[in-house]
């Protein structure tokens, strides 16, 4: 390998001794905290839950949705560098009660991990759940892809109780806790990298 | 109670070491940010929570010692001045280094970061990527002629024969899978080496629309499991099935080697790429970290720099209020000994210094005490001492007098202390004699003279017996003198007196055995010849009768003298003295001559212990004394009263008569009581000096004066018993104050 430049930040500051008042680490941190709000003006992400229906079939309750997923630059950047980014779908029955906090019922998590594929330059979509792989030519396709749940299996009608009212509700998540350590601090203080839609909700049909 | 505060000091170290361990795991668990772990996820929470904890409480802690600092400095608390001067030594040292490190290694870190990542290494890895883009693209572009090939041999096949084809074709051309989709993604034929493992089940918009295009499609397409497929995508140039146009896609496995290869420049390059994306973050994190670190290093050392100020001051100020207390005189100040240090040893000797002032100002109290006890004393006694003691300054101001000299001089010398004696001297009389007769050894410089001086006063002579001495000076003082003196004025009277008696006893023994046969003779001689008629007998009658009448008085008078002389056993009965005045007046009031007397007596006189027919004996020559006084007078008059004189040790009674007669003569009036002295033209003169050998006999006192609105008073003092009497001290005080 040849060795013509060996620092990416200038030859000769190779090694300067280091008494120096640490403003490039301050100015690294301050440009992070402001940086995040900027970030957020320029190009937020953003997840909206666009239409969800549950349909019973043979005893089953599915699950469709569309989801409109648009990544912040940040998280794009991310992804294009190689950080595969953890979508997390909640869906959640719950039982509303009057006076106290609403009683979750059921639980659905569905994961997917999004990459990004330098070697064939594809976006890979796999199901965390499912260990299901597949791969996009394009971001976008990929995202249209992880928008539309169709016919997921929620829960057994069986395991209801029907003499209560049920609502479904769901919502979208970018799971920062699976962000690799150092990203993960950051999206710990700078809370624009965690994009997560509203909650959705609706009344879970009569069987 | 030292139990307890060793507990307490044991659960603050206790506290203060898990505190200190906890934050140093959050620490380690943070470092650990780099390294991808889970726990991170998990404990991040935990982590910052701690280290917020420490850092409120550290805060909290420092702005509460700050606070007291800054309100002990205001309010000028000793010692507050070394402690600010300490906490900022402190903070200085423990910061400067501190702030060294963290500098030094935010700058390492940031550098060193920046360093991994070298152009050589992305460039390389770059290059592996594009070469293996570059192989697999040959292989790409010759399974896409591959495809076309097929789709070209199956123009020709009938549509029964389709499957059995695409069968044969596929394991020709080494493809995996061969389908043909028709319209609407519909698959029409397929056949494949692993069924069940289909690639697509459908054809991508991506893939449709660029054969719409009429371009063939192909792509590498990531398996999982690290293993690529390359799918190319061609329309067929005849439709095969239908009528309509169908498309053909051919899925090609990559040589497992290559793939593998692939693989692992594609997860290199990957891991590379993110690292080098995640660097902002890493050095965040390390900058977060390091920073988070030095701020609880720098506010653990600020605390302790007020904690050790606080420890080393402390000892210290107790040091200064000790002396302080010390300085104020309170010497029973002990400081707790904090440790075996030198400060402990300083604190240690502080305590002894003042155990020893306290016993040495103990030891002076006391020894002060002695002292003032033995002048008390000395006071007392110069007090009850009979002899005048006067110490005088060098410039004769008066230091002290006791009071028998100011009874004896006549002055109240104990007001006057301070004031110079010539002074003094211009209006006491007494003084003046007195100082007359100093002054003159003052002035001659004699250091210890003896001297009897008579001073002439109103009331009568005073003999005083003086002796004065130089007093030693020393550095502070100069000498001065103290002048004793004693009034003998009594015992020169008394040796007058003894000596009249033995005078009186020689009388009435050598004078009165030879009057009787004078007498005897001079009436034989009357009885034989006066008888005989003779012209002589006139003569002899008139001789002889001068000689029994001048025999008769000069009897009488040797009568007088021995009984002056004369001490009868004392007849002591208990009698009340009123009635025997009430009783010896009247007698005196019923005789021919006009004689006014006024009694006024106390009621509630105590009945008196003593020889009652004596005491008549007094009553009886006062009063005759008075008639005697002022024969020639019209208006004569004589007042008695009595009174008890109450003191706590002796009761006196005393007894007054005064007249309205001429009173003493100047010149008799300090002899008064002497034998044969008398301004009368009768009388003895021994009428007073029987009365007071009677009333001194009864251990009473007696006085004589001058009345201001003329006339003479004599009073008597006597106690009440007449043992009680005996004590000399009272009577000779009384017979001080009379006098005076």
């Amino acid at each position: 390998m040849p060795s013509t430049a060996n620092s990416r930040s200038g030859g000769p500051c190779a090694f300067r001794f280091p008494f120096r008042p640490p403003w490039r680490a301050l100015a690294l941190l301050l440009a992070l905290w402001a940086g995040g709000a900027a970030a957020q003006e320029e190009d937020p992400g953003h997840f909206e839950v666009r239409s969800a229906s549950v349909e019973l079939r043979n005893g089953v309750y599915f699950l469709n949705a569309r989801i409109e997923y648009r990544l912040s630059a940040e998280s794009r950047q991310a992804l294009e560098s190689g950080v595969p980014l953890t979508i997390r779908i909640d869906v959640e029955l719950v039982h509303g009660r009057r006076f106290w906090f609403d009683n979750e019922e059921a639980t659905l998590r569905q994961r997917y991990q999004l990459e990004y594929h330098a070697l064939s330059e594809r976006y890979l979509v796999l199901n965390l759940n499912s260990r299901e792989q597949t791969s996009f030519p394009t971001l976008f396709s990929a995202l249209n892809y992880l928008g539309r749940i169709d016919n997921l299996p929620l829960i057994d009608a069986a395991l209801l109780d029907s003499d209560r009212d049920y609502d479904v509700r769901i919502r979208a998540v970018l799971d920062v806790e699976q962000f690799p350590g150092p990203l993960r601090l950051i999206a710990f203080w700078r809370r624009d990298w965690s994009i997560a839609s509203e909650w959705y909700r609706w009344p879970l049909p009569g069987s | 109670m030292a139990f307890a505060r060793k507990l307490r000091r044991g659960l603050l170290a206790l506290a203060a070491a898990l505190g200190v361990l906890l934050w140093l795991a959050a620490l380690v668990l943070f470092s650990q940010v780099a390294e991808n772990s889970d726990d991170f996820a998990r404990l991040q929470d935990w982590i910052l929570a701690i280290n917020s904890i420490g850092i409120t409480v550290l805060v909290l802690l420092i702005v509460v010692n700050l606070a007291r600092l800054i309100r002990d400095y205001r309010r000028h608390v000793p010692g507050t001045r070394l402690k600010a001067r300490m906490v900022t030594m402190l903070i200085m040292l423990a910061v400067t280094p501190l702030l060294g490190v963290y500098i030094f290694s935010v700058e390492f870190i940031t550098r060193g970061i920046d360093n991994w990542f070298s152009v050589d290494v992305e460039q390389g890895l770059g290059n592996a990527l594009e070469l293996s883009q570059r192989a697999l693209d040959l292989q790409k572009r010759e399974n896409l002629t591959e495809a076309e090939r097929i789709g070209a041999r199956l123009a020709a096949v009938n549509p029964e024969d389709i499957v059995a084809e695409l069968g044969r074709l596929r394991r020709e051309s080494e493809a995996r899978d061969l389908t043909i989709f028709g319209p609407n993604n519909r698959i029409l034929a397929t056949s494949s080496a692993e069924p069940g493992t289909s690639a697509a089940s459908y054809l991508s918009e991506e893939v449709l629309f660029q054969i719409r295009q009429g371009q063939p499609y192909v792509s590498l397409e990531p398996r999982s499991g690290g293993e690529f497929d390359i799918v190319a995508v061609v329309a067929l140039p005849t439709p095969v099935v239908t009528a309509e146009p169908e498309i053909l896609q051919a899925v090609f496995p990559v040589e497992q080697r290559l793939s593998a290869l692939a693989s692992q420049v594609q997860a290199s390059y990957n891991q590379y790429a993110e690292l080098s994306y995640l660097r902002t973050a890493l050095k965040y994190s390390f900058t977060l970290t390091l920073s988070l670190v030095l701020l609880v290093s720098l506010l653990a050392s600020v605390y302790g720099a007020f904690s050790s100020a606080r420890r080393l001051v402390g000892p210290i100020q107790q040091l200064m209020h000790g002396t302080r207390a010390v300085a104020r005189g309170d010497f029973a100040t002990r400081l707790p000994i904090a440790a075996r240090d030198e400060i402990g040893f300083l604190i240690n000797s502080f305590n002894d210094m003042t155990q020893r002032l306290a016993k040495a100002s103990q030891e002076a109290r006391l020894s002060q005490q002695q002292v003032e006890s033995e002048r008390k004393k000395l006071e007392v006694i110069l007090a009850r001492l009979s002899t005048g003691v006067v110490s005088l300054e060098p410039d004769l101001r008066i230091r002290t007098a006791n009071a028998a000299a100011s009874t004896i001089l006549g002055v109240d010398l104990e007001q006057h202390v301070g004031t110079s004696l010539v002074e003094l001297a211009d209006t006491q009389p007494l003084l003046s004699q007195f100082l007359a007769v100093s002054s003159k050894h003052l002035q001659r410089g004699d250091t210890e003279w003896r001297e009897q001086i008579v001073l002439r006063g109103e009331v009568g002579r005073r003999v005083l017996m003086c002796a004065c001495t130089a007093l030693p000076g020393d550095a502070d003082s100069e000498g001065g003198y103290v002048v004793v003196f004693d009034d003998i004025t009594a015992l020169i009277q008394a040796q007058r007196e003894a000596a009249w008696g033995e005078v009186a006893r020689r009388l009435a023994h050598e004078i009165k055995n030879p009057l009787t046969p004078i007498q005897l003779s001079a009436e034989r001689l009357r009885r034989r010849y006066l008888k005989i008629d003779s012209p002589d007998n006139d003569l002899l009658d008139r001789a002889t009768h001068t000689i029994i009448q001048q025999v008769e008085a000069m009897k009488e008078m040797v009568n007088a003298f021995s009984e002056y002389a004369r001490t009868p056993a004392m007849d002591v009965t208990v009698f009340d003295l009123n009635e025997l005045i009430s009783e010896v007046s009247h007698l005196y009031e019923h005789q021919d001559r006009p004689l006014a007397i006024t009694l006024s007596l106390a009621p509630d006189l105590p009945p008196l212990r003593a020889d009652a027919g004596r005491m008549r004996q007094v009553l009886h020559n006062l009063l005759r004394n008075a008639l005697e006084a002022m024969e020639h007078q019209t208006d004569a008059r004589v007042e008695i009263s009595t009174r008890t004189v109450g003191r706590e040790d002796a009761q006196l009674v005393e007894i007054k008569v005064a007249d309205n007669g001429p009173g003493f003569s100047s010149d008799i009036a300090h002899q008064a009581f002497d034998p044969y002295v008398t301004s009368k033209p009768k009388g003895t003169g021994l009428g007073l000096a029987i009365v007071k050998k009677l009333v001194e006999e009864h251990g009473g006192h007696i006085t004589a004066r001058n009345r201001e609105q003329g006339g003479a008073e004599i009073s008597i003092l006597m106690p009440v018993s007449t043992e009680a009497g005996d004590a000399a001290t009272p009577r000779r005080r009384d017979h001080r104050r009379e006098r005076a």
